[in-house]
This record gives structure tokens, C-alpha cells and sequence, in this order.
């Protein structure tokens, strides 16, 4: 993990405020996040997390306040900016996977580069690596129907990883999982992190918070209500 | 209210943009059909309800005076197919002459005159619509249609017939046309009838072969040759019927492509549905619902925006028919002709059974769906397909969005399979009315001999203005390429008496001449060629021999060439048969081809300076009816198209709403709002590209069908050329149309997708 004030900030939100209509979804949130740290984003359903990440992730935008990634002002981007931000700056985990049905596993991983513009070939090879890294190369002319839960979250890593992100955002990666997939997941990230890899987590599982994460945010109502810094094992 | 009609209503306002393109879909379809079915309904039927209020004459003969006596004639009439007879009347052509209002003289027209005592009768019964019948010696009654254009005499006016002076008392009307003019029977007797004329109605008359069998009948037992010509009822019909016969052809044409993108659209349409509504349909049967009422929900959906354009559609399609019915009857005083009632009925019976039965099948699916298996299946399409062509595509060096896109169509191919279907249509359609298009203005410009002849000359005289050197000083002007002079002499063809013009032509035939068809040009005196409706309408032939009048005497001509032209009263000769028919004629009127590079006004003004006695100008446009037909080609097209785009529209909606996690999906690790824009547009118009391509040649084929039908219609011949339009451009801008058409259907959903807001998409299974 690295020291945090030695580097500027992967994410800093300022005063963000999120309303929909008359709802107020995240109301003056400010948090930094630095590289290398792994935080997890914890609250009841509804607090707002998942707005939180979404506007991290660009694909929201706040009400007011401002979100700045990596150096980017995500309010100054258009639809294409925030896209190529997307794909430059960010990798995503979701809870249910988000792989294409029609696409076998590499090719699912591959996509990530080639819409960046990298030749097919290129893009499978380090597509092909990843998996390998993964531990699931074997699985990769596999369609995601005939994967298992853990394989395709792992599909989904890879492909996050695949464009070398700044930030890895995972929403809930491990909810729709059984517990020993869980775990499988669980080690994958804290591998990740422990290679330098930022992340950051919404979890409503406090065992994936207390085993990955360095730093744990509670949001209720929309506001930051606490947070702690954890010691891994 | 039902609970079938509560679902039913429910599944209507939920899918507003696929109810909205059934309605428009379906509107347009009707419209097509109830013009073409409305236009082939009432083609014969003005010409009929006219016909048979004067109880016009089935068959109209001139018999030879000299060769069979009236108490043959009436003899032969006798025959019990006969329903009525009128006559033997007295009839001659002669040479008359007027004197206009203004005291000048009017040419001389060769007029077949009939003596006749009483307008009415059993047959021919006159519309005498203007001043009186003639009753004494001295007076004449000309025949003129109210409502049509032709020759006007006024009453009062006085006209030299054959060396007698004639007071004009009325003007009367005969849809049999069976004279020019009509003189009591002992002013006839004055003027030396050289042919009895006989009117029958027959009990059996509507076929050719059967009013060939009455003719031959009616002449049993006479002399031979005692028959010198003939008119059937049915050549009149077919010529009243003429213009409406080729509305009709590519009318039809259109109306059956525009049914079958219309059941194409509306199976997709439902398809679709069912498709997106499988939890929809479990919700219902776990209601209680049973498999024949959901079957009833499906098919009232479709119904409710069908039967809704369906009914807009007739009514589109009376207003739209109305103007072309009027244009074509426009000589028959048809002001008020409709649509057939029956024709909107059967639309209205018709297109939402055919909407309904093309919704059965997918509707027939959602009937059979178990209830479990539907509410627990959700939208997406089902894993698996197209996988091989999408791991193919992943590999290429196109552009991902764009490889992406051309694999979209896989997963749902019978989805896809419409679709393209009702781009091929489409397709189908932009190349058929491109060719009738072409083909027309082709036959426009070769009938009117458009490039060739650049400036036409007349003497600024009038008609007998000219001289017999105008030619030579017309050929000094500089500039000059080509000159065909031309005369206009009336004749008549026995047996006939419609007024016929024989274009005499001098000078330059092979390059300025009308487009032989079949034959050859006439180039010896007696020689003539016609146009092809000309030896249709007369049941003749090239090689046959005809006999025409021109107040000289009988004269046989010999038909040697079919040529491109379409007026059907004109025989075409060489300047050798003026010497049969007036050999002190010249040319009145020149048709000139510029050398190359010689301004046309520069010419037209050289000519005013070398010869003032002659006026230059500019050939006239081209026809009325060819530009209606044009401007209803696009109209057509521009509907079909929009159509078929809707089709599209229709489908690129459908696979995007199912799609929205994936492309929420693909927005998250990057993908661009163009790039996602490209796919979905990319991945329509593989399937326009596609329905281009088969859509050309049925297209083709369709324009091979429906120009001779056309043609055949209109009774005109045309060169290979006007049937060749297809050439490598054409075919190329056709083949992008099919692309278009998708192009444009897809955009505007592919632009709604790149804005969905995947937020909500991504984090929700």
C-alpha cells in the first residue's frame, strides 16, 4: 500500500451532490482516494453507494460539486470524454457480470482494447495473458453461458484490467457468488491490490471489506457517516 | 370491459412506438391498395355508363352503296344475335370548308357525314346538346363532344360540304362516333353517298372474339367486298380506358409490395412483442389468463393501430384517386368519379385480415408459452447464436463497433430475416420506380425526338404561309445539320371516321425521323408507317394495305413500318405519296439538328435575319401523362421507402431495448456514443446491404413485368433501349439504396442508445 500523502489523489470528490427530482441521492460528499489504496464503500441500501460509484465512474453525472479522477474534471467532458475516460481510466466489476452472451471468454476480455483501437491480434494476446494470470486461460474459448460464477467474474477482472486501469471500480463483486467463489474472489483483488492496483469497492459484505480493503467509507443518507482505516491480514 | 380488452388496451399504450408504426405501416399500405384496386374498378366504367345511356352501337359498318342494296342490309340485320339496328343511313367524306368568325378561311377537313332523320332511335340515341336537330335541306349538326376538346363549328356558321352550302343548327353528340356530321336523309341524297351505314347492338358483345363472330354474321351472304371498314364498341372502350389501364399496371405493382412490407413489418412488429413481453405473457396466464385469450391480447394489439390505418388509409386513398380518375376520364364528363364503394369495403375487410393473420404466427407462440418458463425467461435473446460469425468477426481489422454490429443480426436471424425482407421490398420498389422513371423519360425523349430535333421552323404565314424554298434557304443558315421538312395533310380511313393526319416527310428521314419499331421507313409513294395503337386499334399489321380519302378519291396505302410515336390518328409517309394526295403541297413546318456546338437561341436568331418569312423555336415539353406518372413514381417510392425504413426503425428499437445491458455494458469500458451510434447503424445496414442486393434484380425483373404491361396498356411499342435503363451507375446507386434505407431507419434508434443512461442498466439483473 502506498503512503498517501506522498502522491495526488487517484479520486477527490468536493461537495458532490446527486439529486433525482425530488430525491437526493449523495448530498455534499467530499473523499480522496490515493494509489494503491483498496476502499470499500459500505451503507444500507439506498444510502447511495452505488450513485457514489457511478459518478466516479463517469457514468453519471453530479448535481453540484466536482469529481476529479486521475486529473480529469469528469463535469468538463462531454459523452465522447467521458467514454474515452472510461476506457483509458477505469475498469468495472458488477455484481452479475455484464459479459456479452454471443463473445467466448477472450474475446470478451479483448473487446476492452479493441474498441481503444488495438488490432485483434494484439488485443488477444494480451487478452490470453490476463486470463492466464487469472488462472482461467484454459476456460477462454468458452461462452459465458457454459462458465461457472467465479469464471465469469473473473472474464469480467480481466477485462477491467485489460486496459490497465488507473482505479478498479467493483459494484458487489462478490453478490452473486457463493461463499467459496467468494473467497476466490476476494484473494483475486487483494492480489490485485497488493501489485499496486487502486481499488474501489461498494460492498455490502463486511468480510470482503475487512479482508481487501485498507479503508472502509459508511454512506447513510447520502452522506459520508464515518470512516475507518483497516489493518489486513 | 373484458379482461381481454383491459390487457389488450394495457399492451397498446405500452408499446405506443410499435402501435404508431403498425398505424402509419398499415396507413399507407391501404392507400397504395385502394388507389390501384379503386383505379382498376372504374377503368371501363364511365366509357360503360355513358356507352349505354345513348345506347351506343356495338358495331358501327360502312357497306359499299354499289356493291349491296339497303333491303340486303336489313336483310342480313335480321339475324337473331341482332338486339337492335339502326339504319341504312347514307354517309359520304367530303372536303369541307368554313369561314371563321373573323372572316378568314379555315382548311379544308375531309368530314363523314351521315343522313339521318332523327337523333334518337334504338341505337347511336344523339345527345343533341346545343341548338336543334337538322330538319330540312340546307342544315347540318355537327358531332362534339360537351366536355372535350375538338373541332368547334358555331351555329349559325356556314360550311361547304361537297359543293353545297350548310347552315350549322346544332351540335350534337355520338359516343359511337359514328360521323363527323349529320343531314337530313334527302340532303345526304344531294350529296351523293358513296357508303350505307349500319349501327348494331348485339345480344353477346363483350369479347372480340365474340363481336367478330356478330360481324361475320351480320355480313353473311352480302357481296364480296361489300364491307368497306368497321368500328367495335370495344377499340373505343379500350382507348377511354387507355390512360387509367397504365395508372393501373405499376399501381398494382406497388399496391402488392406495399401489402407485403406491410405483413412483414407487422410479424416483426408482434414477433417482437412477444419476444419482449415473455414475463408479460407468464404474468398473464399466472393471472388466469387462458392460452386462447393471450393469443386474443396479442392479436387485438396489432388490430387495434391496424384497423385505426387501415381506415385512415382508405380515406387517403379516395382523395388521392379522385384526381387521377378525373384526369383520365377528363373527355367523358366524369367530374365526381370515386372510388368504388365495394373497394373500400374489401380494404377495410381485407388489410386488418391480412394484419391479423400475419400476427397469428408469433401470436400462436405466445399462446403456447408454458407459464413458468415465460415469466422466469427474460428479454435477452437467447445464448448461442450467431456466436461462430460473432468469434469470426472479433478477429477482422474492421473497427470493433463496426464488426460488433454486422454480428448483431445473428442473434435474432428470423427477426433479422424480416427485416431485411422488408428492405429487399423496399429496395424493390426504389429500383422499379428508378426504372419506370428512366424508361419513361427515355420513350419521352425518342418519341419527341428530344436532342435530335432542336429548333422546329414554321411559316410565319400560317399553314400555307411557306414556299417551296424555304429549305434550301433554311439548310444556308449556319449551323444547320439536319432539316426534315414536313406537311400535315387530313385524310380519312375508310370504313373509319375518326380524322386522320398523314405527316408527309422531305429531306433528312434517316437522322430526324421517328424511331422505326418494326419494318422499315417508307420511302416510295403509297408506303406508310404508323404508330403501334394505330394497328391495334385496327386490328392491322405491317405488310397490310389500307385505303384512306382525302376528297380526292380512295387511295391504298401499304403499312411497311411500325415506328415510336404516340398518336394514334397519324400515318406517316415519305414526301413521295404527296403526289397521291395534293402534289402541289410543301413543307409548312421544319425540324432542324444543330451542328455540334451551335447555340440553339443563336440559331433561332440567324434564322430571323437570313429568313424573316420563317419564326424558330424551341420544341414544345414533353406529355402531361408522363410527368403525373413520374411525380406518382416518387410519391410511391418516397412511401415505400419510408415504409421499409420503418421496418428498420421498428427492428433497430426492438434489438436495442433488448440489448440495453449489453450496451450499457460496452459504454462502460469505453465505448464512444458514435462508436455506439456506428454499431447499431452498422448493424442494419448489413442487412440493407444485403436486401440491396436481392432487392435489385426483383426489382428489375418487376420493372421487365410491369413496363410491357404498360405499354401493352397504352398500346405503344419501345425500343429496346427504353427497356435497358439498368446500367452500372444505376445499379450501384441501388445497392447503396438498400443501405440507405436501413441507414435511415436505424439512426434514430442507434443515436437513442448511445444517450441511454447505463447507470441503472449495469447494477440491476
Amino acid at each position: 500500500m502506498s503512503d498517501e500523502g506522498s502522491e495526488p489523489a487517484v479520486v477527490r470528490l468536493s461537495g458532490v451532490r446527486k439529486e433525482y427530482g425530488e430525491a437526493i441521492a449523495l448530498d455534499g460528499v467530499s473523499l480522496e482516494i490515493h494509489p494503491g489504496e483498496a476502499v470499500a464503500v459500505m451503507g444500507p441500501s439506498g444510502s447511495g453507494k452505488s450513485t457514489l460509484l457511478n459518478l466516479i465512474a463517469g457514468l453519471d453525472r453530479p448535481s453540484s460539486g466536482s469529481v476529479v479522477v486521475h486529473g480529469d474534471d469528469l463535469g468538463r467532458l462531454n459523452e465522447k470524454g467521458l467514454a474515452l475516460f472510461r476506457r483509458r481510466r477505469i475498469g468495472m466489476i458488477f455484481q452479475f457480470f455484464n459479459l456479452i452472451d454471443d463473445l467466448p471468454a477472450l474475446d470478451n476480455v479483448a473487446l476492452a482494447a479493441q474498441l481503444a483501437g488495438v488490432a485483434a491480434p494484439h488485443a488477444r494476446r494480451r487478452a490470453l495473458e490476463l486470463l492466464d494470470e487469472l488462472g482461467i486461460a484454459a476456460r477462454r474459448n468458452t461462452y459465458p453461458a457454459q462458465l461457472s460464477g467465479g469464471e465469469r467474474q473473473r472474464v469480467a477482472v480481466a477485462r477491467a484490467l485489460m486496459n490497465r486501469p488507473a482505479l478498479l471500480l467493483a459494484d458487489e463483486p462478490t453478490g452473486a457468488l457463493d461463499s467459496r467463489v467468494g473467497e476466490q474472489v476476494m484473494d483475486l483483488l487483494l492480489d490485485l491490490n497488493q501489485i499496486g492496483q487502486t481499488l474501489l469497492m461498494v460492498t455490502h459484505d463486511e468480510r470482503l471489506a475487512t479482508r481487501c480493503a485498507s479503508r472502509v467509507i459508511e454512506i447513510v443518507d447520502g452522506k459520508v457517516a464515518r470512516e475507518r482505516t483497516l489493518e489486513r491480514a | 370491459m373484458s379482461a381481454v380488452w383491459v390487457a389488450a388496451r394495457a399492451a397498446v399504450r405500452r408499446r405506443r412506438l410499435q402501435t404508431t408504426v403498425v398505424g402509419i405501416v398499415v396507413l399507407v399500405s391501404t392507400t397504395m391498395i385502394v388507389v390501384a384496386l379503386g383505379l382498376l374498378a372504374v377503368s371501363a366504367g364511365p366509357f360503360d355508363q355513358a356507352y349505354d345511356r345513348q345506347n351506343g352501337a356495338h358495331l358501327t359498318v360502312a357497306y359499299d352503296r354499289a356493291k349491296a342494296t339497303d333491303a340486303q342490309l336489313t336483310s342480313a340485320a335480321g339475324w337473331s344475335g341482332v338486339a337492335a339496328v339502326a339504319g341504312p343511313f347514307g354517309q359520304a367524306t367530303l372536303e369541307a370548308t368554313a369561314g371563321s368568325a373573323g372572316g378568314g378561311r379555315r382548311p379544308a377537313m375531309p368530314l363523314t357525314v351521315v343522313g339521318r332523320a332523327d337523333p334518337q332511335g334504338t341505337v347511336d340515341q344523339l345527345n343533341v346538346w346545343d341548338g336543334r336537330w337538322a330538319t330540312r335541306s340546307g342544315e347540318v349538326v355537327v358531332n362534339q363532344n360537351p366536355a372535350g376538346p375538338g373541332r368547334s363549328f358555331d351555329i349559325g356558321e356556314q360550311v361547304s360540304v361537297g359543293g353545297a352550302t350548310l347552315t350549322v343548327v346544332g351540335r350534337a353528340y355520338s359516343m359511337s362516333r359514328s360521323a363527323d356530321a349529320w343531314v337530313t336523309p334527302e340532303q345526304m341524297t344531294a350529296l351523293r353517298p358513296t357508303a350505307t351505314q349500319m349501327l348494331y347492338r348485339f345480344t353477346a358483345a363483350g369479347t372480340t372474339s365474340q363481336m367478330e363472330k356478330d360481324e361475320a354474321e351480320v355480313s353473311k351472304g352480302l357481296p364480296a367486298g361489300a364491307r368497306l371498314g368497321s368500328t367495335s364498341y370495344l377499340v373505343l372502350r379500350e382507348e377511354a380506358a387507355r390512360e387509367v389501364a397504365t395508372y393501373v399496371a405499376f399501381l398494382v405493382a406497388f399496391g402488392v409490395l406495399g401489402l407485403a412490407v406491410a405483413i412483414l413489418i407487422v410479424a416483426n412488429v408482434v414477433s417482437g412483442a412477444v419476444v419482449a413481453g415473455f414475463r408479460h405473457i407468464g404474468v398473464l396466464k399466472a393471472l388466469g389468463f387462458t392460452p386462447t385469450q393471450v393469443l386474443v391480447v396479442y392479436l387485438t394489439m396489432v388490430s387495434v393501430p391496424a384497423v385505426i390505418g387501415c381506415v385512415l388509409g382508405i380515406g387517403l386513398g379516395n382523395v388521392l384517386a379522385r384526381p387521377l380518375l378525373s384526369q383520365a376520364f377528363r373527355n367523358l364528363g366524369s367530374e365526381g368519379i370515386g372510388v368504388p364503394i365495394w373497394v373500400s369495403v374489401a380494404a377495410l375487410v381485407g388489410v386488418p385480415l391480412m394484419v391479423a393473420l400475419s400476427a397469428f404466427v408469433p401470436a400462436m407462440r405466445a399462446r403456447r408459452l408454458p407459464a413458468a418458463e415465460a415469466i422466469s425467461a427474460g428479454s435477452a435473446p437467447h445464448t448461442g447464436r450467431g456466436q461462430r460469425v460473432q468469434r469470426w468477426l472479433s478477429g477482422t481489422r474492421l473497427p470493433r463497433a463496426v464488426s460488433l454490429g454486422l454480428g448483431l443480426p445473428f442473434a435474432r436471424p428470423a427477426r433479422s430475416a424480416l427485416t431485411m425482407a422488408a428492405v429487399v421490398l423496399g429496395v424493390t420498389s426504389v429500383t422499379l420506380a428508378i426504372g419506370l422513371g428512366d424508361s419513361l423519360t427515355r420513350y419521352q425523349r425518342a418519341e419527341a425526338r428530344s436532342g435530335a430535333v432542336q429548333v422546329e421552323v414554321f411559316a410565319s404565314g400560317g399553314p400555307d404561309g411557306g414556299s417551296a424554298q424555304d429549305e434550301a434557304l433554311l439548310r444556308s443558315v449556319p449551323g444547320t445539320r439536319y432539316v426534315l421538312g414536313a406537311a400535315d395533310l387530313m385524310v380519312r380511313q375508310v370504313g373509319s371516321t375518326e380524322q386522320t393526319m398523314l405527316k408527309l416527310y422531305k429531306g433528312d428521314t434517316a437522322a430526324l425521323g421517328q424511331l422505326v419499331l418494326e419494318g422499315r421507313w417508307p420511302s416510295a409513294a403509297g408506303e406508310v408507317a404508323v404508330a403501334k395503337r394505330f394497328l391495334v386499334q385496327r386490328g392491322l399489321s405491317i405488310g397490310d394495305t389500307f385505303t384512306v380519302e382525302a376528297g380526292k378519291g380512295p387511295i391504298p396505302v401499304r403499312i411497311v413500318g411500325m415506328v415510336l410515336y404516340n398518336e394514334t390518328e397519324t400515318i406517316i409517309a415519305d414526301w413521295s405519296t404527296a403526289a397521291l394526295v395534293d402534289p402541289d403541297a410543301f413543307p409548312d413546318r421544319f425540324e432542324v439538328q444543330l451542328a455540334e456546338g451551335t447555340s440553339v437561341q443563336a440559331y433561332i436568331d440567324a434564322v430571323r435575319k437570313t429568313a424573316p418569312g420563317l419564326v424558330a423555336v424551341q420544341p414544345e415539353a414533353g406529355e402531361e401523362f408522363i410527368l403525373i406518372a413520374l411525380v406518382t413514381f416518387t410519391l410511391l417510392t418516397l412511401m415505400l421507402t419510408v415504409v421499409a425504413a420503418l421496418g428498420v426503425f421498428n427492428t433497430a428499437v426492438l434489438s436495442t431495448r433488448e440489448r440495453r445491458r449489453d450496451l450499457g455494458m460496452l459504454k462502460s469500458i469505453g465505448m464512444t456514443p458514435s462508436q455506439v451510434t456506428v454499431m447499431v447503424v452498422t448493424s442494419m445496414a448489413a442487412l440493407g446491404a444485403l436486401g440491396g442486393l436481392l432487392g435489385i434484380p426483383i426489382g428489375i425483373a418487376a420493372h421487365r413485368v410491369v413496363l410491357p404491361a404498360m405499354a401493352n396498356a397504352a398500346q405503344v411499342g419501345f425500343p429496346d433501349a427504353v427497356l435497358n435503363v439498368y446500367k452500372a451507375p444505376t445499379l450501384v446507386l441501388l445497392a447503396l439504396a438498400g443501405v440507405a434505407i436501413a441507414a435511415i431507419g436505424a439512426f434514430l434508434p442507434a443515436r437513442s442508445a448511445a444517450r441511454t443512461t447505463i447507470a441503472q442498466v449495469l447494477h440491476n439483473e
